[in-house]
């Protein structure tokens, strides 16, 4: 089939064009965490990997990151061997910062190959949106955001979670597709949040037979099982032989940390306690008791233990059982229908529910919601009426990590672009659903976000001029919880599409 | 939005999808003759606006291309500016925001007096407004950026995001509405396609010399050439007096539009001529031109006159009686420097002789025009500068008076972009004090061309192409002395990219039909040149020159330059008499071969 132009190859040269001008923005102290990384991986023994604390910032993904670091590390041995000393703490030479925001865009490509994977796995008239779909994630604000400016490698693993999601489409790949997964959970814990979706998935469509649950398919389950082995065997085999696992998961599982995040991820957490916060006020005249010693505390933006004021505290019990109990709702539907779009819908619906639920949960992990919607977001019209909302909520939602004056154009202009293009793109691509619309939801989601503009204009111009330095938890307050209702919302709306197609 | 056939539209980036998905291939309502025989697109920028091809609306369609190219400046505005850390004397930038602690800070009077040595300001009255107006609102940011003395060589990062600001925010109220403008009028002009005048709009607006020299090095190039811009399309839309008004307003914020002033002149005035003499028409133009003037110099004048009678000086430095004019002192004779309007005309004089510098040599640094590349064969230097001005005085006028003779007897609109680029290269090759930035001149009406009839034709990118892509290649020195060699490597490659020229794709070279003699002289110069540049390039990286010949990359460079230019120059001009129909076909056959030999 001929190639729909514009291609990807195209889009991805323009956009490294846009990312190699964006050298020089501000980056945060990731950048400074991964050039810690690649001088622990190259200059320190393996066994001392997860033991180096000379920087603050401990390695604390999982091995195959740091096997993938030493990778790099090899080629910046031939940049700036001066970056690959553990001792030399914040290091920036241009060289340094060439090397890195370099590496990002060159592993990026995996991002690329997958997504072209995708298209190439649609056919016929789906071609042309999974197409648009593909270029949109490309293209995503998220990835240009937290890749490109803040410094991150997610474009690289997001290109593993797709291939692996493309290999699931067709059953000769299956087995492909969870040893893909498995892979990339031995590079990023988070992709745990997904994990079960695929547990279910390669469970029915995998290890049991299609034809009955209670036939079981025992040649797969042991190719399954022994290739899931082998990789977490070579991830973690060489630090078990020294006894290292506890140590690693205390690097990787950090419990001590509080419910939310210093900067409020936009979930349910951030409505609670924003709720907390007007009911401080409230408290008095309708006559709730207040904690005096949880108003100086935690909710305020300290990382920490979090205490509620007039709210019942919560305590990670809850939020565990909460995000199960929301993942398993979308997978008992997979576990009866295991087709490769329910597998996507409840794989999102996994991302939501954890991103909602979890525990101290970083604003960045919205993209575990929004990358695989974007799959399937224009598969008919109710599902793109779900995922405008989380377009745009996600999408501010991720402004605050970039604060400085330069790249306030850049993520405003390049979100708004992204916005209008696709979203008016995917309208026109995106078929009629069979089953009627439900209720106002359209309507709804253009009010939300027509809000976004005066609540972006407050908060980056308006209260900087009506309070300076002062309140300056306000305008953050204000951008979680405004994101928090759309991500709730568009999940409220994308739970009852998932349920009701 | 109806049904559930999926719609042939696939909208992405920087696309804008049409408003109906069923009207992209086979529209049948008005002439598109080209997208509908075109089946894929021919370069990178067309494939990205291909699902936008039948768009009925423009306001989808320009608000992403503005956007998008707002995006890439930026960006390019975060990389250094000239003069970044560098004292004594620091560059550009550093001039740029003097004038605005100067004119915010000073009476008006002592504007064009104020310390001269530093950056003491020698563009005309209307960049000091502006300078005003940018000074004025920065002040209330941060009165510290523009405080007075204290504030010279200042490097705060929040005064580059501010500075940025004001290039970018100039460039879009002025340059960016007429070029949208003008390609619009324009395209409609030559028949083309909503769809081929977004293509062009794009690559106008993405051309990287524009954004190099004003984005990065730091300029504000981009309000004058808008002016130029709003003044050609006031002419295509017949609005005369407009068109005065809008020139006079480039030409009193930088003098280098006088570049233009010829073909401006010859234009109006072939137009009170042709078809028949059209004497109020010509008498409506000189008062309204009179008018902008005075206008222009109106706030220079008043505010003289109220500093004198608030008892300022204009030079408060000087101590004793007043120093003669800098100019036409034989002025001095007439009149009486106790007079009330002397200040007035002191002023004046101040101005034109900051804005003129006739005592500089004939040019500056290294620059690829006629001049600086025949000073490699025979140093100028031992001429007496009355010849060598007087020299460049008559080769400028040779070479521009044949564009100017053919608009002036021809005032065809569709003429004007091919007429002001002539004009443009003649000036940037044999004029007197030329600077490598001014290569922007001529770059700018060339690169309307896009829009034109056959804009979008392999030949017109080819030569539209190749003539930007050296205009960004001779100001690689200046770049590069600034450490901005990234940001030029990758908007010069990405502009040859979506224009698919090279060194990306050989693709304009490739013709299907006929073999003509043209064709094979332009692949043959065109790739000599190109190879040129990328050996250039190379050597540049590899060697460092030889210790007694510091200057050689850079003397190469505007040795190659200055020979493409000629062409460029010689192209416009041979495109002009084939395209007014001024001579009779006959000629250009030979013409044609001639270019060949």
């Amino acid at each position: 089939m001929a190639e729909i132009p514009p291609s990807l190859a195209q889009c991805a040269i323009v956009a490294a064009a846009l990312k190699i001008l964006l050298f020089p923005a501000y980056k945060s102290t990731d950048f400074e965490v991964h050039r810690n990384w690649l001088a622990i991986t190259n200059s320190l023994p393996l066994w001392e990997w997860y033991y180096e604390k000379t920087s603050e910032w401990t390695l604390d993904y999982p091995p195959f990151f740091a096997y993938f670091e030493w990778i790099l590390s090899q080629v910046a041995k031939l940049v700036d061997p001066a970056m690959l000393r553990v001792y030399n703490l914040e290091y920036d030479s241009w060289q340094t910062i060439y090397f890195q925001r370099f590496s990002v865009i060159a592993t990026e490509l995996l991002l690329v190959y997958a997504l072209q994977m995708f298209v190439d796995s649609s056919h016929g008239a789906n071609k042309r949106a999974a197409q648009a779909a593909a270029i949109s994630v490309l293209l995503s604000p998220g990835l240009l955001i937290i890749d490109h400016i803040h410094f991150q490698y997610n474009g690289c693993m997001y290109g593993m979670l797709i291939a692996s999601l493309v290999l699931a489409r067709k059953r000769s790949t299956l087995l492909w597709s969870g040893l893909l997964f498995a892979a990339l959970l031995c590079m990023k814990h988070i992709y745990l949040y997904l994990a079960p979706a695929y547990f279910v998935f390669l469970l029915r469509a995998y290890c049991l037979s299609p034809k009955s649950i209670f036939r079981i398919q025992f040649l797969n389950c042991v190719k399954l099982g022994a290739g899931i082995a082998a990789i977490f065997a070579a991830a973690f085999g060489p630090f078990a032989l020294k006894g290292q696992i506890p140590q690693i998961l205390s690097r990787l599982f950090p419990f001590s940390r509080g419910l939310c995040h210093a900067y409020w991820a936009p979930n349910i957490w951030a409505m609670y306690s924003f709720v907390d916060r007007v009911l401080i006020a409230l408290a008095p005249r309708i006559g709730l008791p207040v904690r005096a010693d949880a108003l100086q505390s935690a909710t305020r933006g300290l990382v920490g233990d979090t205490s509620f004021a007039v709210l019942p505290d919560v305590t990670p019990r809850v939020c565990f059982a909460l995000t199960l109990l929301f993942q398993a709702i979308p997978l008992l539907k997979l576990f009866i229908q295991p087709t490769w779009d329910n597998f996507i819908g409840a794989l999102t619906l996994c991302g939501y529910a954890s991103f909602l639920f979890g525990w101290h949960v970083h604003e960045k992990a919205v993209l575990l919601v929004i990358i695989p919607f974007s799959l399937i977001a224009i598969k008919d019209r109710r599902y793109l009426g779900a995922f405008r909302p989380l377009a745009v909520a996600s999408h501010v939602s991720l402004f605050p990590l970039l604060f400085t004056p330069a790249e306030f154009p850049i993520k405003t202009v390049y979100t708004v672009f992204w916005l209008i293009l696709f979203l008016v793109a995917f309208d026109r691509l995106a078929p009629a659903s069979s089953r009627p619309r439900f209720f106002l939801f359209d309507r709804f989601s253009t009010l939300y976000i027509t809000v976004s503009i005066p609540l972006i204009a407050y908060c980056s111009l308006v209260h900087g001029i009506l309070f300076g330095k002062s309140y300056e938890f306000l305008p953050l307050m204000f951008t979680s919880s405004y994101s928090a209702i759309g991500v709730v919302g568009s999940w409220v709306g994308f739970m009852v599409v998932h349920f009701t197609s | 939005m109806a049904g559930p056939s999926p719609s042939p539209h696939k909208p992405r980036r920087k696309a804008k999808r049409s408003a109906d998905p069923t009207s992209s291939f086979g529209n049948s309502g008005s002439v598109r003759p080209v997208e509908t025989l075109v089946r894929a697109p021919a370069f990178p920028l067309a494939a990205f606006l291909w699902p936008a091809r039948g768009t009925v609306s423009q306001w989808e369609l320009l608000p992403l291309i503005l956007m998008a190219a707002g995006l890439f400046r930026w960006a390019a505005g975060l990389w250094g500016y000239s003069g970044f850390e560098r004292p004594p004397m620091f560059g550009d930038y550093e001039a740029q925001r003097h004038w605005m602690e100067v004119t915010t800070q000073l009476p008006i009077s002592q504007w064009y007096f104020h310390d001269l040595e530093w950056w003491g300001l020698d563009y005309p009255p209307l960049t000091a407004y502006h300078s005003w107006l940018c000074g004025k609102i920065g002040s209330l940011i941060d009165p510290s950026w523009f405080a007075l003395f204290s504030s010279r060589g200042s490097h705060d990062p929040a005064l580059k995001v501010f500075m940025r600001a004001t290039v970018i925010v100039s460039e879009y109220l002025i340059y960016v509405p007429a070029v949208v403008i003008f390609v619009r009028r324009y395209s409609r002009l030559s028949g083309l396609t909503n769809w081929s005048a977004a293509v062009a709009l794009v690559a106008i607006l993405m051309q990287p010399a524009t954004i190099l020299i004003d984005h990065v090095h730091f300029q504000y190039n981009t309000v004058m050439l808008g002016f130029v811009v709003a003044s050609m399309s006031s002419m295509l839309a017949g609005r005369n007096l407009w068109a005065a008004v809008f020139f006079v307003a480039a030409l009193g914020f930088k003098q280098m539009a006088l570049y233009y002033a010829f073909s401006v002149f010859t234009y109006l005035l072939g137009n009170c001529i042709f078809p028949r003499v059209n004497i109020p028409r010509f008498v409506a133009i000189a008062a309204v031109t009179a008018a902008s003037f005075a206008i222009l110099l109106l706030p220079l004048v008043v505010g003289a006159l109220y500093d004198v009678r608030r008892g300022i000086d204009s030079r408060p430095d000087i101590d004793g009686p007043r120093p003669p004019l800098p100019l036409f002192q034989g002025l001095a004779v007439y009149l009486d420097t106790e007079a009330f309007y002397y200040p007035v005309v002191e002023q004046l004089v101040q101005m034109v002789h900051r804005i003129f510098p006739f005592a500089r040599g004939l040019f500056e640094d290294k620059v690829a025009n006629f001049w600086c590349a025949l000073n490699v064969v025979i140093k100028l230097k031992k001429y007496p500068a009355p010849l060598l001005q007087r020299g460049a005085l008559l080769a400028t006028l040779a070479s521009i008076l044949p564009p100017n003779l053919v608009l002036f007897l021809r005032p065809r609109k569709d003429l004007l972009p091919l007429a002001f680029a002539a004009t443009a290269w003649g000036f940037f090759l044999f004029s007197y004090q030329v600077h490598e930035k001014s290569v922007l001149l001529p770059l700018m009406p060339m690169t309307l061309l896009l829009a034109g009839s056959h804009g979008l034709s392999k030949s017109t990118r080819a030569w539209v192409g190749f003539a930007n892509i050296l205009g960004c290649w001779t100001m690689f020195p200046l770049l590069q002395r600034v450490d901005l060699a990234m940001p030029y490597t990758v908007l010069t490659l990405l502009w040859a990219y979506l224009l698919g020229l090279p060194p990306t794709s050989l693709g304009v070279y490739l013709q299907e039909t006929g073999n003509t003699w043209s064709h094979w002289a332009t692949v043959f110069i065109h790739g000599s040149f190109y190879l040129a540049m990328a050996f250039w390039h190379v050597l540049a990286l590899v060697l460092s020159p030889p210790p007694d010949k510091p200057d050689l990359w850079v003397v190469a460079n505007v040795g190659v330059g200055a020979a493409g230019f000629s062409l460029c120059y010689l192209w416009c001009l041979w495109r002009l008499l084939n395209e007014s129909e001024i001579l009779p076909r006959s000629w250009f056959r030979r013409k044609e071969k001639a270019k060949v030999q």
